[in-house]
Formats: structure tokens, sequence, C-alpha cells
């Protein structure tokens, strides 16, 4: 029984996977995903929060390292920065994870949206710093709204869709520890 | 901050941070040394894009296969609009179409008023056949037109359509026509649109053998061929046929002459190319009277040449 529950996680971890690849992907074709010169929310983002809130044993840090970094990679940006620093801010809320269990999505979209807010602050920072080139202030403000904004949808999506859900009460991990 | 997690083992937490601050090294790392050596990691970027990307081509197939699919479904949306569109340029076409049957028919009378021949020298006379009087080996036939219709040897003979031989022979009430396809028919022609001189030569078969042609590379079947008037035999300019590619890819001709219905010819009247027989004599000045001084020697001015003058004109 360990074995399949094991086996689940592992499922979960690979449909992550499998979704952030399609993300990138989508990212990567040549069709105007942006519309009329508006940024394209930050879905992968959102969707690594709100995953690490309910679920944090299915995403462990080398992996979110790692699927950012292949983002940052292809998508031509600083190479390990964005990464970085979406590493600090899941850490950072997955110390949260037994506080946001408690509280409802509301509090959970305004902590989420600090994160954010924060993360992109300090990206912008750390670029005007070692004065890289960066995106301009408007442009990554606007795509940081659109990211907050989409965040309950992501969230009820994976309510919903997927069936990644808080843990309820008395709920027990593989190895049937209580979550 | 209070952990639920209590129950994990010991080494689980130093381990967990050991592995977090190991990535955070390397991702840092990664950033400062794009910083500092911006090419080297840029090339391992596109070394990492160009190993991931060009297997995403069977992905992009169905994608832009969907965008087609969409996009014809957009012109199928439209095809209402489209079809009332054309209507409406149905309509004006219409409404041209009208015009130009009342200009042609206009034209004609205004020909007709004015009593154009579009070129006076093609009279022709029209003669029956009477008897295809030929034989494997000749291909000729019989009109009852002939010296008394003043039918001369060598005139053009057509059918409604094109040139189909000429006269070889005049009797008194009718007179002989070999045909193109006849061995014995030569017939300078003039190919267009190349605009290049050839001999159709009659061999027997249907189709005459195309010959002395310069540059057969510009010439293509389906090429309209013409009479020259190279010889003085024919009028320029009659429709013979056009030139196909024979099964033993030579050049042919296919005449424009109907040779399975010959009932009608029409015999051209073609008067004799006018013939230049003088060689280019020498211009000389001209006396005030109009003629042409003749050149004189001066009695005493040894081999000058005199200037020509009126008064030494005379002789």
């Amino acid at each position: 029984m360990n074995e399949a529950l094991r086996l689940d996680t592992l499922a979960f971890l690979a449909l992550y996977l499998c979704i952030a690849a399609a993300i990138v992907f989508l990212r990567l074709l040549p069709i105007d995903m942006s519309g009329n010169g508006l940024p394209w929310p930050d879905i992968l983002l959102c969707l690594t929060m709100a995953w690490l809130l309910r679920r944090p044993a299915h995403l462990p840090a080398p992996v979110i390292g790692l699927v950012f970094l292949v983002e940052d990679l292809v998508t031509l940006r600083p190479p390990g920065l964005w990464a970085l620093l979406v590493l600090a801010g899941s850490e950072f809320l997955r110390r949260r994870q037994s506080v946001v269990r408690e509280i409802n999505l509301a509090l959970e979209w305004a902590m989420v949206a600090g994160v954010m807010i924060a993360m992109t602050l300090a990206n912008r920072l750390v670029l005007a710093i070692v004065m890289a080139p960066q995106a301009p202030l408007d442009l990554s403000l606007l795509k940081l709204a659109f990211t907050v904004a989409i965040y309950p949808v992501v969230v009820l999506v994976l309510h919903f869709v997927l069936r990644v859900r808080k843990p309820a009460t008395g709920e027990v991990d593989e190895l049937g520890r209580k979550l | 901050m209070p952990n639920d997690r209590l129950n994990e083992a010991d080494y689980v937490r130093p381990v967990r941070r050991l592995v977090l601050a190991v990535l955070v090294i390397v991702l840092g790392a990664l950033f400062l040394l794009w910083r500092i050596d911006s090419p080297r990691v840029e090339r391992f970027r596109m070394a990492f894009v160009d190993t991931v990307v060009p297997s995403m081509d069977w992905a992009m197939a169905p994608i832009t296969q969907a965008t087609r699919m969409i996009d014809d479904f957009r012109s199928y949306a439209r095809i209402y609009e489209q079809n009332q569109e054309l209507r409406r340029e149905l309509q004006q076409m219409r409404a041209w179409r009208e015009a130009a049957l009342q200009l042609e028919q206009r034209n004609a009378q205004l020909l007709d008023l004015a009593q154009v021949r579009l070129d006076p020298r093609l009279t022709h006379v029209t003669g029956v056949v009477m008897a295809d009087a030929g034989s494997p080996y000749r291909k000729s036939v019989l009109i009852n037109v002939g010296e008394r219709d003043g039918i001369v040897d060598g005139w053009a003979v057509m059918d409604g359509l094109g040139l189909a031989g000429r006269i070889a022979g005049v009797g008194q009430r009718s007179s002989r026509v070999i045909l193109l396809t006849d061995t014995n028919s030569r017939v300078p022609v003039m190919l267009q649109p190349s605009g290049q001189r050839a001999l159709i030569s009659g061999d027997n078969s249907p189709l005459p053998l195309l010959e002395f042609v310069e540059e057969a590379e510009d010439v293509r079947p389906g090429d309209r061929v013409v009479s020259a008037s190279d010889g003085g035999v024919f009028p320029p300019g009659l429709l013979v046929g056009e030139v196909v590619l024979g099964t033993d890819r030579r050049l042919r001709v296919q005449p424009a002459a109907d040779y399975g219905r010959l009932d009608f010819l029409r015999v051209l009247r073609s008067r004799p190319a006018e013939r230049i027989e003088h060689s280019g004599s020498l211009l000389r000045p001209l006396s005030l009277d109009g003629t042409p001084v003749t050149p004189t020697r001066d009695p005493e001015g040894g081999d000058d040449p005199a200037p020509a003058t009126p008064g030494a004109a005379d002789e």
C-alpha cells in the first residue's frame, strides 16, 4: 500500500512536470499569445505557488529550481536569477504551509501576491545593481498584476480539475504520517 | 514557527537545508557567471535550446494544421459575403458584355458604311471539289474552276480556315490542287511567336514535316504557323496550322485546313510579287529640271573631275 501511495506522489510530480513543459512549450510556439502587446500572465509561477501551498511534498525544491532554470534558459532571461528568486519565494511559502492551511483563499491570495511583488522587486533590484538590461517597468508591473489576478483561477483549476487540495484533518501521507 | 512535521527523521532537515544551499549557490553562481562572462553562458544557452527545440517539430505540425483549419473555417464563414460580392461583380460584367456586343455591331456597321476592304489584293474564286484524285502517293484534289475562271498555276488554295495547298496544273474548266501533305509540296512558312522561317514539306502523312528550323529550341508545340512570302509564291500571313511534336520526336505541322472534309476551296488570286531587277546605282546630284547630272571630264584639267555645272551636263 505504501508503494502505491509513493507512486501517487511521483505521479503528481510527473503531472506537474508535464504541465510545466506544456506551458514553456506554448511560450515557445510562434503564435502570438500576448495578443495586442500585453504581457501574458506567468501561469507557471501561479501553478507552482498554489500547488506548493497545497501539497508541498509533491514539489521538492530541486524540481522547482530546475523547472525555472529551464524556463530561464529557453525564454532568454538572465539564467539563474529568476529561478533563484522563485526558489526563495517557494521556500518562504513552504515554511508557512501550516499557516496557509488554516486561512481562507483571500488571505492566501494576499500572501502569495506579497511574495510575488517581493520577487519582482528583488529581480529588478538585482538586475539594476549588476546593470543588466531589463524589461520596461510598466510591462513588468502589468505582468505582475495579471499574474496575481489569475492566481485564484489557477487555485480553482487545481482544486476541481487536478484534485490537488489542502490536506483535510487527519489525512496521512504515503508513509502513514499525519499531514 | 510551529512545525507539524515533528515526526520526520532527524537527518531530513539538515539534508534539505544542504540541498537548498547548494541550489541557491549554483543558481546564484550561474547568474553571476552570466553577468561576468556573458558569451560563454549564452553559448551554453543556445546549445541547450538547440538540443531541446528541434524535437518540438512534430508538435508543431498539428498546431499549424489547426491554425490552417481555423483560417479555412473563417473563410467558410465569409462565404456568403463572397457570394454576394461575386454576384455584384457578375452583374457589372453582364453590363460590360452588353456594351461590348453593342460596340461590335456598331463597328461592323461603320466598316460596312466605309466599305473597308481589308486586303484588296486578296480576292478569291471559290470552287467545288469534284474528285479526290489522290492515291496513296499523291495527295491532290480536282476543283471545278480552271483557266476559264482565270486560275493561274501556283495560287494558294484555302478551305474556310487555313491553307490547304496550291494550284498545280490548270485545265480549261478544272484545276488540280496539291495539298500540303503531298510529297511534292514545299511551302515556306513563318513560326509565331518566335518569328523563325521554316519549310513545310509533305511526306504523305497527315502531319507534314517542319524542316529547316534554325533554332528548334525556340519552337514549341502549339506555336502558330503562318505562310511566308518567301519565293513570292504565297501571300504572307495565311494561317497554316500549329506546330505539333510527332511520335518520332520531329516537329510537324497540324494543318488548320480540314482535309477530311474538303468540299469548297477558295483559290486566292495573288499577283506575282514585284521583282527588283536592277542593282542600286550611284546617287547623283540633280540638275534644275530634275534629271540626274552626268559627271564629265574637264578637257583641260587632267584627271580632276570638273564641278558639275548645269551647262556641262548636256551631252
